[in-house]
């Protein structure tokens, strides 16, 4: 320790190895809301088809906190959102959150003895990552990404990618081809519309 | 002890400038930025409204839905080792008549192949149903070995073909698949003659849905030819026996994987966009990866993705 520069180059590591403090907790927050969405989905007490609702609350409260859906809906819209108004931004996010709940909702529900497994933490930028995962069922397994933002110092979900297919990607390109030929209302009056039907 | 605390004092000079370097990332990213641009149509890279100050609530916050979006916040799409992006989206010049061919299909699976697949859901176990399925993806294997062996993935055709010779003599005749567990770990080579065309830099050209076989393109048209003579299902005679013999694989298919479609298609607010785009990203990203599979195994020293991501992105 006499010589100065090996104490300097000491030094140095120890304060560029703690620079990236964060490595890891992303990946561990999502796989705790993972985990706790197949502990709902395995729980014997909702066994029963009259829990159905009971188990969609408990999974809503989940992804609520998993999930940056206003992240998301902005993801979709790209330059878009800037010509929403901001009553119209909060009605599309709140339109685009059903829709996806109704749709992937029984998806999820089916799911009952598949393995989740993360295995990778890849950084996008200082404050994104992409977490990745597989779910292996019985016949095949799923690659499932999911692509998280650092925000308020909460790492939270911003788009999933399921066999190389992004989610804000592909309602991104569907939420373009319309507000190319028409105005928001118009695709918040589809929106609605589909989620009457349902 | 002076010397030590100059030391400590330029560290922390050091240490503040690399934290100050390493915000600017995503601003100055140096060579990804010129490509954004690009990627952009030119009609919305120049928005009207340039620089919305960020909306912040009275606890100092900032508000998510009342703030600008702004085109930094498409980084996710310039991943650390590659700059340059292609564009994903697919042209679409029959888009009318891939519409129709569309509804037709999704006709086709509600009202034919879906409830066949489901009754045979019920007669068949399912372990005899992927057992099936890995018949079939066994029978497949010339294509496979012959898109590694012209993507020049010498590696990929040696386990391609030592998974055919072990399933095929240890896995009854392919029904069970022993390469790919245990000690083995043969894995299935996912690659066909499209994605060769694809590695070889043959763009993707536009989107074509054909009649029962799906959404394609020119490049991927190709494919479905030449893996047609080299599927030996294909060469059974007389023709009926080979559609037979077809129909039932794809059942058999269609039976492991009953909601997936209905899922993709109820979550859609245009099933037809939605399916061009998943079918756009699906190929682009298979292809990219098989990309970074070849360059990775000429050159092993590849640092991981992230140490790339820091150091460079200081000076524009």
């Amino acid at each position: 320790m006499k010589n100065p520069w090996i104490r300097f180059i000491l030094i140095a590591m120890l304060l560029l190895f703690t620079v990236p403090v964060y490595a890891g907790v992303p990946l561990d927050s999502v796989k705790k809301s993972v985990n706790d969405v197949l502990d709902v989905l395995r729980d014997p007490k909702l066994k029963p088809v009259s829990a159905t609702e009971q188990k969609k609350d408990k999974l809503r409260v989940i992804y609520k906190s998993m999930f940056d859906e206003i992240e998301f809906s902005k993801r979709t819209l790209t330059r878009n959102w800037n010509n929403f108004t901001p009553a119209q931004r909060t009605e599309f996010v709140n339109l685009f959150e059903q829709i996806l709940e109704n749709s992937y909702a029984d998806k999820i529900l089916s799911y009952t003895n598949e393995r989740v497994e993360f295995y990778k933490e890849h950084q996008l930028s200082d404050t994104q990552v992409e977490v990745q995962s597989k779910i292996i069922t019985s016949s095949k397994e799923i690659p499932i990404f999911y692509r998280m933002i650092l925000k308020d110092g909460k790492w939270r979900v911003y788009d999933v990618v399921i066999e190389n297919v992004s989610l804000v990607q592909n309602y991104r390109t569907q939420f373009s081809d319309i507000l190319a030929k028409d105005s928001p209302d118009k695709l918040l009056d589809v929106l609605r519309k589909k989620l009457s039907k349902k | 002890m002076r010397a030590c605390l100059v030391h400590l004092i330029v560290i922390l000079f050091l240490t503040a400038g690399l934290a100050v370097a390493q915000d600017a990332i995503p601003v100055s990213a140096p060579q990804g930025l010129a490509e954004t641009q690009e990627v952009m149509p030119p009609s919305v890279a120049d928005r009207d409204q340039p620089d919305q100050p960020l909306a912040e609530t009275p606890d100092g916050s900032i508000d998510s839905m009342n703030d600008e979006f702004t085109e930094d916040e498409l980084l996710e799409e310039y991943t650390a080792h590659e700059n340059k992006e292609e564009k994903v989206e697919m042209a679409d010049p029959l888009e009318p008549a891939n519409r129709v061919v569309h509804e037709f299909n999704d006709k086709l699976y509600f009202w034919a192949l879906k409830p066949v697949a489901r009754g045979y859901n019920a007669v068949m176990p399912e372990p005899a149903r992927i057992g099936v399925k890995n018949f079939f993806t066994n029978l497949a294997f010339p294509g496979r070995f012959l898109s590694c062996l012209l993507q020049a993935d010498f590696g990929g055709a040696a386990t391609e073909a030592g998974r055919f010779t072990i399933n095929t003599l240890w896995g009854l005749g392919g029904f069970l698949d022993p390469a790919s567990g245990g000690e083995l770990k043969l894995q299935k080579q996912d690659t066909d003659l499209g994605q060769t065309l694809g590695v070889w830099g043959v763009g993707q050209g536009f989107y074509i849905v054909w009649p029962i076989l799906g959404p394609s393109s020119p490049r991927d048209t190709v494919t479905l030819a030449g893996d047609y003579f080299l599927y030996p299902v294909s060469y059974i005679n007389p023709w009926y026996y080979w559609f037979a013999v077809r129909a039932y694989e794809e059942v058999n298919a269609t039976s492991l994987r009953i909601g997936d479609y209905e899922a993709l298609k109820d979550a859609a607010i245009d099933p037809y966009i939605a399916f061009r785009d998943a079918y756009a990203q699906y190929r682009f990203k298979k292809i990219k990866a098989r990309k970074a599979k070849l360059t990775s195994s000429a050159s092993d020293s590849l640092l991981p993705a992230h140490s790339k991501n820091i150091p460079e992105g200081g000076t524009p």
